[in-house]
């Protein structure tokens, strides 16, 4: 696996990290201007129109059980998470509690990816921390590892540029579906499996070694039996966990 | 609880997964904790892939999926690895599949 770089020591700021001096005097304005911003635009495309496609999804999913338009749209400006959000509707009828152990058991996965992000951009003003976890989702998370990979220079700027990239996907993609509720079926046109191809784009290049391949496959068959015998909520974490323990396990 | 008040929680619950290390960054862990932060990502990513792939219906099935995944496997060999091979080459395997045989 290409690993991921480790972030500065405390208080020293690398190369690759924006300068506290341009976070706290201008730096928004700036940001729109650096090459690393304008290449996650760019590598984000895609991900725009598939976010934006499940968007739509849930917001059709949505209406359906009974959430009016205005709390469907709210819930997509203030959650940000389509896992999250598609077990909150699928779980709505059976009651609160459901819905928040499945947004637990989901939430678990960002506290690692909490943790890297936080090594990959290093030290930061907290406004700065607080906004890049707002939007801190597997697609976004993805793509700045893979840009920390290839040496991106600015990854706060490239992470912003792909959160208001997938920001607006998945918050558009929601209105549309409100807006045309039942009309459309995203399903219908394979959504999911281009879902699961961009997984796959994204774990591609992570893989380098006898350990990373046994991660793969142990990742892959946790997964299947999970499907099995867990409830959908728990299935990605559990898997992705016990696979992670093996890869520990076999060591480099 | 209404569902506004569910929301609410489930947004707090989220964010909070979310910023509990970028809040305090220099309490980044490190020994085992560390490795395992190393190999989670790409476990998480092809946990994610398997379930979209494989398990359309929430269990394993044979459907144009797997195609998409062959295909992906084929487009990442093919083009080094990049994301957008993969995607291509995936989806239009799976489009093809889909419609020889249907599913």
């Amino acid at each position: 696996m290409t690993r991921l770089p480790s972030g500065p020591p405390a208080g020293v700021l690398s190369p690759g990290v924006i300068s506290q001096d341009r976070a706290h005097h201008g730096y928004g304005r700036a940001m729109f201007d650096d090459p690393s911003f304008r290449r996650g635009l760019r590598d984000t495309i895609l991900i725009f129109f598939a976010v934006a496609a499940f968007g739509v999804a849930y917001g059709v999913l949505a209406l359906d059980v009974g959430l009016p338009p205005w709390l469907t749209l709210f819930s997509s400006v203030i959650i940000v998470s389509g896992a999250a959000q598609f077990a909150m509707v699928g779980l709505l009828a059976a009651g609160p509690v459901p819905v928040l152990v499945a947004a637990t058991g989901l939430g678990l996965r960002h506290l690692p990816m909490s943790a890297t992000l936080a090594r990959l951009v290093g030290a930061q003003p907290l406004a700065t921390r607080l906004r890049l976890a707002f939007v801190l989702v597997d697609e976004t998370f993805g793509l700045t590892v893979r840009a920390a990979n290839a040496g991106v220079e600015n990854l706060v700027a490239y992470k912003t540029a792909a959160d208001l990239m997938l920001y607006s996907g998945w918050f558009l993609g929601t209105g549309i579906g409100v807006w045309f509720g039942t009309a459309i079926n995203p399903e219908s046109a394979g959504v999911g499996v281009l879902f699961g191809l961009l997984f796959l784009g994204l774990a591609a290049p992570m893989v380098n070694g006898r350990r990373d391949w046994i991660v793969v496959g142990a990742s892959v068959a946790a997964t299947l039996i999970a499907t099995l015998i867990l409830p959908p909520a728990w299935q990605v974490t559990v898997a992705a966990t016990t696979a992670s323990l093996v890869g520990i396990a076999v060591g480099e | 609880m209404n569902d506004l008040t569910l929301i609410l929680a489930v947004a707090a619950i989220t964010y909070l997964t979310r910023v509990a290390f970028l809040i305090r960054p220099r309490q980044v862990p490190g020994g085992a904790l560390g490795r395992f932060l190393d190999v989670f990502p790409l476990a998480l990513f092809m946990a994610i892939a398997t379930v979209g792939l494989a398990t359309p219906e929430g269990t394993p099935a044979v459907t144009p999926g797997l195609a998409a995944a062959l295909g992906g496997v084929i487009g990442g060999v093919l083009f080094r690895r990049s994301l957008v091979g993969i995607l291509a080459v995936g989806a239009a395997t799976f489009y093809l599949v889909r419609a020889l045989v249907g599913g």
